[in-house]
């Protein structure tokens, strides 16, 4: 397994390699500089960034105009100020204009952490769906960050990068190559499927490895891409198997488990559903990751164990 | 360059024409229409595509082109007006207006009219946008000028804000706000729902460099259009108009903000124009 890296340094690099490779990017952000790590994109082109001060209404309309007026318009803030505050701009300006933009959400999910709910995105893939043209990609590892991001900058249209905010490691094979809708088949397995967007990828991984050990083989997905999404693919993948379990750093609706429910009600699946992210009351609590994803039941762990219930097997006590 | 370039003598001429197009089509709506506010802002627009932008229907795809961006999208029967007498769509067109599928909706919707430049209705869109449009214009070396109008009951939208301190930060002065102030809104008088007065002063204050004109007086506003300077700061033309200004019976009076002349009021404010 390769090193970790911070997706939001992806693309800062994503966003140096485009420029000099002709691309006229512009980058906008609301004092998000610091949570953007764009300094090494500042340091090499000190006159491309446009920052309007803490003020996400202004940055997604201006974004808008910059894109209308020919440039490459991309928006780096938190993934909450993003989503909530600039709604109605992500809405009028970006989605029903159709401008050539590319929202990234930063820091999202609950990366934020102890900094508790104002600072959390457990709604941004819901509301996103929401809005009917702009394509929507969770990237779960560093390598699928920088194929998302360079589709994305070439894509014209509107686009939404949710990023999570911690380091993570690299989980996709050598030969990954991203395309747009695929969903990403990591394992296969009997009985139960694992399926994960964006950072909780990592948690079913370590899920489905500690239950090989245990004799249990589950599948596990990965769905970056939530529209585009095949779903035809997904369905067919989740047609083998009795049991399926999503997880999200994320409102169980509207995200993730939504739109594998939706698949499964619409191609007539009959295996059991059960989503695992922040329900009906929850916010999530302000904790750092560990501690909140074990409150929350999202961490590996309690993966196994519902696993273990689903499969009727003895839950074994935790270490 | 404006393709037309019409003098003011002709600019009230056609000012008049675009009058009485807008009391047929509102008329004609099936879903109502904003007849005060489309009145309120004739001179400004039709000043603009017929004289002042430098812009043409064959040139919209040109990114040299200046653009118009109508932020009181509820007042777009008016522009549909302007825009059809200045040839970026058929006149043909304008009795469907707000019908069904109509390439002329209740709010501006670029990708159904040639000539409609960003999709507005909700309020406080428009200047953000223009920014973002002004700020590519200079940093692509473009001359373009990016003209914006708003009304007046649109300012209390914080928005608009927001984008006045950019622009003033990044010195747009490619960047020309109007505001249409008619004094009037949904609910009634703008000064007594939320008072934006003393206005000039807060645009000042924001950086601006401000010009008050008679909005509904065509001298006026060309001599103000024409007189703007482009010196490090955004223009703000505060255009002092009346509602309904041409109709007697609709001119200042709060309830034609969503309301359309019907059977003897078509006749008599078309009688009105036809003596002007």
């Amino acid at each position: 397994m390769s090193s970790s890296e911070h997706l939001a340094s992806v693309m800062v690099e994503e966003f140096i390699r485009a420029v000099e490779q002709g691309v006229d990017l512009v980058p906008v952000v609301a004092d998000s500089t610091s949570t953007a790590k764009i300094k090494p994109f500042v340091e090499k082109f000190p006159d491309r960034l446009v920052n309007v001060g803490i003020a996400e209404q202004v940055m997604i309309g201006t974004a808008a105009g910059l894109a209308l007026g020919g440039k490459v318009a991309v928006t780096c803030n938190a993934a909450p100020f993003l989503i909530s505050r600039g709604n109605e701009q992500v809405k009028v300006d970006i989605c029903y204009n159709n401008t050539n933009v590319k929202c990234f959400g930063l820091n999202a999910g609950a990366s934020y952490g102890p900094l508790a709910s104002t600072h959390h995105s457990i709604d941004d893939i819901s509301v996103m769906r929401g809005f009917g043209n702009i394509e929507i990609y969770a990237p779960g590892t560093p390598e699928q960050c920088r194929q998302i991001i360079r589709y994305a900058l070439e894509k014209i249209g509107p686009v939404y990068i949710r990023l999570d905010g911690k380091a993570l490691p690299e989980s996709m094979p050598e030969n990954y190559r991203f395309l747009p809708g695929a969903i990403n088949v990591l394992a296969e397995g009997k009985q139960v499927v694992l399926v994960a967007m964006g950072s909780t990828l990592h948690e079913i991984v370590d899920a489905a490895a500690r239950l090989k050990e245990e004799g249990i083989s589950v599948g596990v997905i990965g769905v970056a891409s939530i529209r585009p999404c095949d779903t035809s693919a997904l369905a067919r993948e989740l047609a083998k198997y009795k049991s399926v379990i999503t997880v999200e750093e994320h409102n169980v609706n509207g995200g993730l488990g939504s739109l594998v429910a939706e698949v499964m009600a619409e191609n007539g699946l009959a295996a059991r559903l059960q989503r695992l992210g922040f329900k009906d009351g929850e916010y999530a609590i302000a904790a750092d990751r560990t501690s909140m994803r074990k409150h929350h039941g999202l961490d590996s762990e309690s993966i196994c164990s519902d696993v273990r219930q689903l499969l009727n097997r003895k839950v074994e006590a935790t270490a | 360059m404006n393709p037309y370039n019409l003098s003011t003598a002709d600019l009230k001429k056609k000012a008049n024409d675009v009058r009485k197009r807008i009391i047929v089509l509102n008329s004609e709506s099936p879903a109502g229409g904003h007849t005060g506010a489309d009145l309120s802002q004739v001179e400004m627009v039709t000043s603009l595509y017929f004289r002042v932008l430098d812009c043409a229907p064959d040139r919209l795809e040109d990114q040299e082109r200046d653009i118009y961006i109508q932020s009181k999208g509820h007042a777009v029967g008016g522009l549909y007006c302007v825009l059809a007498e200045a040839g970026y769509f058929p006149t043909e067109w304008l009795p469907s207006y707000q019908h069904a599928d109509s390439k002329l909706p209740g709010h501006p919707v670029r990708q159904k009219t040639p000539g409609v430049e960003l999709n507005t209705g909700a309020l406080g869109h428009g200047l953000p946008v223009a920014v973002g449009l002004a700020i590519a214009a200079k940093r692509s070396g473009s001359k373009r000028k990016i003209y914006v109008l708003t009304g007046d009951g649109e300012l209390t939208e914080g928005s608009n804000w927001e984008a006045a301190l950019v622009a003033a930060h990044y010195g747009l002065d490619n960047l020309i706000i109007i505001n249409d102030k008619n004094k009037l809104q949904l609910a009634g008088y703008t000064k007594d729902i939320m008072n934006t007065d003393p206005l000039a002063e807060k645009w000042k204050a924001f950086g601006m460099q401000v010009t008050e004109c008679e909005g509904n007086d065509v001298e006026a506003v060309v001599s103000t259009l024409e007189n703007l300077k482009q010196e490090g700061k955004p223009n703000v033309i505060i255009s002092n108009t009346t509602k309904g200004a041409g109709v007697s019976f609709i001119a200042g009076r709060p309830e034609w903000h969503h309301r359309v002349p019907k059977g003897d009021e078509v006749t008599h404010a078309l009688e009105e124009l036809s003596n002007v």
